[in-house]
């Protein structure tokens, strides 16, 4: 069935007490078992380990992305936490897109190199790059395309081979995309990493991450940690993701498409300095966008003539556009990622992958793509 | 050998089954708007009242469903519907029974909104009231017309505190086959199970004690099952035949639940003031508690009465608990656990320094709300009954200096110490 079909209907089947058509909120910590001998017959025991809310929308979201198994989290970092600790130990070695959400950056630098896990930030735009930081010790890949905030794109397919040679899993966070324009684990990757706070939900409202994985023994081994750690997702959020699944690939399209006429009309505008957005042919790997995903998304960065401080100017005076963190809602965000989403990347680190002092970050809503433009437009006048 | 279980089991069981698909201990939230049905004939038949079932949630929700059966079951009643609010609870089960040239017996000591309804609201669509003393029994007869189809009162009057003398008022209202109707919220059914002592139907803003934590809005029709709707022909919208369900006669399918299922038929139906299934989880979480909360009410508030009573910037304090209360022994009758958790007092100095006590709490909070867990704090002459004219105050009991206190279940000290931050701002004006 279509991908439209499924975003709607995929693990949802009505209640069988009531009829209801929606899965009703599970909010429970406990499941009665019927008698010691039954117990587990009915799926469930605690909701740590299990909620049926919860369910429904890991087997949703399995089904969309084309994977066996699926976890979801109480937020996109705590599925990448349990994804790393799920296969790398002390003395392990990951190789991470070095333009990666900045929170990624963090973990692997801060956190769990304290435990012994060696990470090597590599160009992974870049497949030789990637080959090239192979070690016999190397048990990941973790590659995010397009990379937030530059936008810069990795072969999903050619990296894939390369961990597969290496006896490494390749894990690709597919939060920018979403399965609706992209399939990671079709290409050839091993686990798709999701921020469902983005394009998922796509209203703002929750926050929550998911792991989903092409094999039944990589599921396990991260539903293991999850139930190890604790790092779940409640009932409340999973029912409200459930619903904005129901309109993703209508979202997608319609930001998408914004994104593109904003994207020209920056280009076209002589007081833009250059603009990233993969749809354009401009964009250096607009190729590989275009062979490895059914779609551009809606994220996109500029830098305006006058560098910093001509940009700060824009993102303090724009209308419409409201300056905040998070991206992927259908309120069109604008944000500096060198002093919010990034600024936990040393400057040496983002000045190398090209996060720029002047690079203002686009996350394209819903609103009619008029508005949009004329903000910017009267923005960019006054600067 | 049959048992019956004791108010506390049933406020943590009653209603629930537990969800026969997965074993999940709390009640799911139902948040759906509709349910698939298996078949046309079975979607026929839920239709049509000929079997139980759910087909849209502002009709029924499961989730709701719980919290009705578990009130029905504290209030000892035989049905009950939840609504979007108190006052959704009020109107629709005035309008399920009176229309157009019908009457209304009410209790002049009433929430503001009750008496708002019936003295401007319900008058534009030809239903009329008389509003009488609540200590006034012989009032109350009088007061019947040949029209007269409800009498309707708060147990715990608010805020002049009076009780309603139940039996007197059933004898009226049944020597004259009108069914009476009383407001609990002030109460719940934990300190008076008013239907023990013959009441019709209960009404109840759930937001207040019943929910108790302040966090969501909803109301409560209870059905008594005690009223012989056919013992007369004043009551067609019971006892006739409605035309919307193939001419169904409630009272004759529905008997000792018929007036509930009027309400759901037509109130739930038409006017649509539902209660949602998130606001049926969140009062189910309050009333697991109910019992308790109200001992702890009961006690902070004795404490509180002495406090007040012997505090010298107190000209006077209300509550049914005291001796000094015209309502002490009808208290002592009907609510004997504790008289309500509500007091009012006046603070020496008039209205400026009531003012001045309020704005210098710090922990009790200034709000239009009663029967929060958190202390709360009115000038109701302002607020609540402040678009009642000068006449309707008096005959509400209010005055110009009165402070209205809901107690919380804070600790008890920390409440007076509070107190103290607001008698010493009004302190100034004690001698003036």
């Amino acid at each position: 069935m279509g991908f439209t079909t499924r975003q709607i209907h995929a693990g949802v089947t009505p209640d069988p007490t009531t009829g209801s058509i929606l899965t009703p909120i599970y909010q429970t910590t406990t499941f009665v078992q019927a008698s010691i001998d039954e117990y587990l017959d009915k799926g469930y025991s605690y909701s740590r380990s299990g909620n049926p809310t919860v369910k429904a929308l890991e087997l949703k979201l399995a089904d969309l992305e084309g994977g066996t198994d699926c976890s979801c989290f109480g937020t996109g970092m705590g599925a990448t936490t349990a994804t790393m600790l799920a296969f790398l130990d002390a003395g392990k070695h990951a190789i991470i897109s070095d333009v990666a959400y900045g929170g990624t950056y963090r973990l692997a630098t801060k956190v769990l190199s304290r435990f012994g896990i060696e990470f090597t930030f590599a160009d992974t735009s870049n497949v030789d790059e990637v080959a090239g930081a192979v070690r016999d010790n190397t048990a990941m890949i973790f590659t995010e395309t397009p990379a937030n905030p530059t936008m810069k794109c990795s072969d999903i397919a050619a990296i894939s081979e390369i961990a597969k040679d290496a006896g490494a899993i390749h894990v690709v966070d597919n939060t920018l995309l979403t399965p609706y324009y992209q399939l990671p684990l079709d290409l050839g990757a091993d686990v798709s990493v999701h921020s469902t706070t983005k394009y998922m939900d796509g209203h703002n409202a929750t926050v929550g991450g998911a792991t989903i994985s092409k094999t039944e023994e990589h599921g396990a081994a991260i539903r293991f940690i999850q139930n190890s750690t604790g790092s779940i997702m409640s009932p409340q959020v999973a029912w409200l993701t459930s619903q904005g699944c129901k309109t993703m690939s209508l979202r997608m399209d319609q930001q998408s498409a914004n994104a593109m006429a904003i994207a020209k009309f920056l280009e076209a505008h002589p007081k833009v300095e250059q603009v990233r957005y993969p749809g354009l042919e401009s964009f250096s790997q607009h190729e590989l966008a275009t062979r490895q995903a059914s779609g551009y998304g809606a994220m996109a960065w500029f830098e305006v003539k006058g560098g910093l401080a001509a940009g700060k100017k824009l993102m303090d005076t724009v209308e419409v556009w409201t300056l905040a963190e998070n991206l992927g809602s259908v309120e069109s965000l604008i944000t500096h990622p060198v002093t919010m989403t990034h600024a936990d990347v040393d400057e040496a680190e983002r000045q190398r992958v090209g996060i720029i002092d002047g690079l203002v970050r686009l996350s394209v809503g819903l609103e009619d793509v008029e508005d949009l433009i004329g903000a910017l437009d009267k923005a960019l006048e006054g600067v | 050998m049959s048992h019956f279980y004791h108010f506390d089991t049933l406020s943590l069981h009653a209603g629930q089954t537990v969800d026969p698909e997965f074993g999940a201990r709390a009640t799911p939230i139902y948040q759906t708007t509709s349910y698939v049905f298996p078949d046309t004939d079975t979607a026929s038949s839920i239709f049509n009242l000929e079997r139980g079932g759910h087909a849209y949630s502002r009709i029924t929700n499961p989730t709701v469903g719980v919290l009705e059966q578990r009130i029905a079951a504290l209030e000892g009643g035989s049905a009950t519907v939840c609504t979007a609010s108190g006052m959704a609870a009020t109107y629709c089960a005035i309008t399920a029974i009176l229309g157009q040239g019908d009457h209304i017996v009410a209790s002049s000591q009433m929430y503001g909104g009750n008496i708002s309804l019936m003295k401007n609201t319900l008058p534009r669509f030809g239903i009329t009231a008389t509003f009488v003393d609540p200590l006034d029994i012989d009032g109350f007869r009088s007061a019947l017309q040949d029209n007269t189809r409800l009498i309707y009162g708060e147990l715990i009057g608010n805020p002049g505190l009076d009780i309603l003398d139940l039996e007197a008022i059933v004898k009226i209202s049944a020597d004259n086959h009108v069914p009476f109707m009383v407001d609990a919220t002030f109460n719940t059914p934990y300190l008076c199970r008013c239907f023990d002592f013959g009441v019709n139907i209960t009404i109840h803003s759930v937001t207040k004690w019943m929910g108790g934590h302040g966090l969501a809005i909803g109301g409560a029709i209870v059905d008594g099952g005690n009223f012989d709707w056919g013992a007369t022909d004043k009551y067609p919208t019971i006892t006739e035949p409605y035309a919307p369900f193939q001419g169904i006669n409630f009272w004759e399918e529905f008997g000792p639940s018929a007036f509930a299922t009027r309400i759901r038929a037509e109130a739930m139906r038409d006017f649509g003031a539902s209660m949602s299934p998130m606001n049926a989880f969140l009062l189910l979480q309050g009333i697991e508690t109910l019992s308790l909360r109200m001992d702890k009410y009961a006690s902070n508030t004795r404490q509180l009465l002495d406090h007040l009573s012997n505090h010298k910037q107190v000209s006077w304090v209300s509550h049914p608990g005291l001796t000094s209360h015209s309502s002490y022994e009808l208290a002592k009758k009907y609510l004997p656990k504790g008289a309500g958790s509500i007091v009012s007092f006046g603070v020496k100095g008039g209205r400026d320094a009531g003012k001045a006590f309020i704005e210098n709490l710090q922990l009790a909070s200034h709000l239009a709300n009663v029967g929060d867990a958190k202390t709360l704090i009115i000038h109701p002459a302002t607020t609540t009954h402040g678009r009642i004219d000068a006449e309707g105050l008096v005959a509400a009991g209010i005055t110009e200096d009165m402070i209205r206190l809901s107690v919380g279940l804070e600790d008890v000290a920390d409440i007076k110490a509070d107190f103290e931050y607001g008698f010493r701002a009004a302190e100034k004006f004690a001698s003036s």
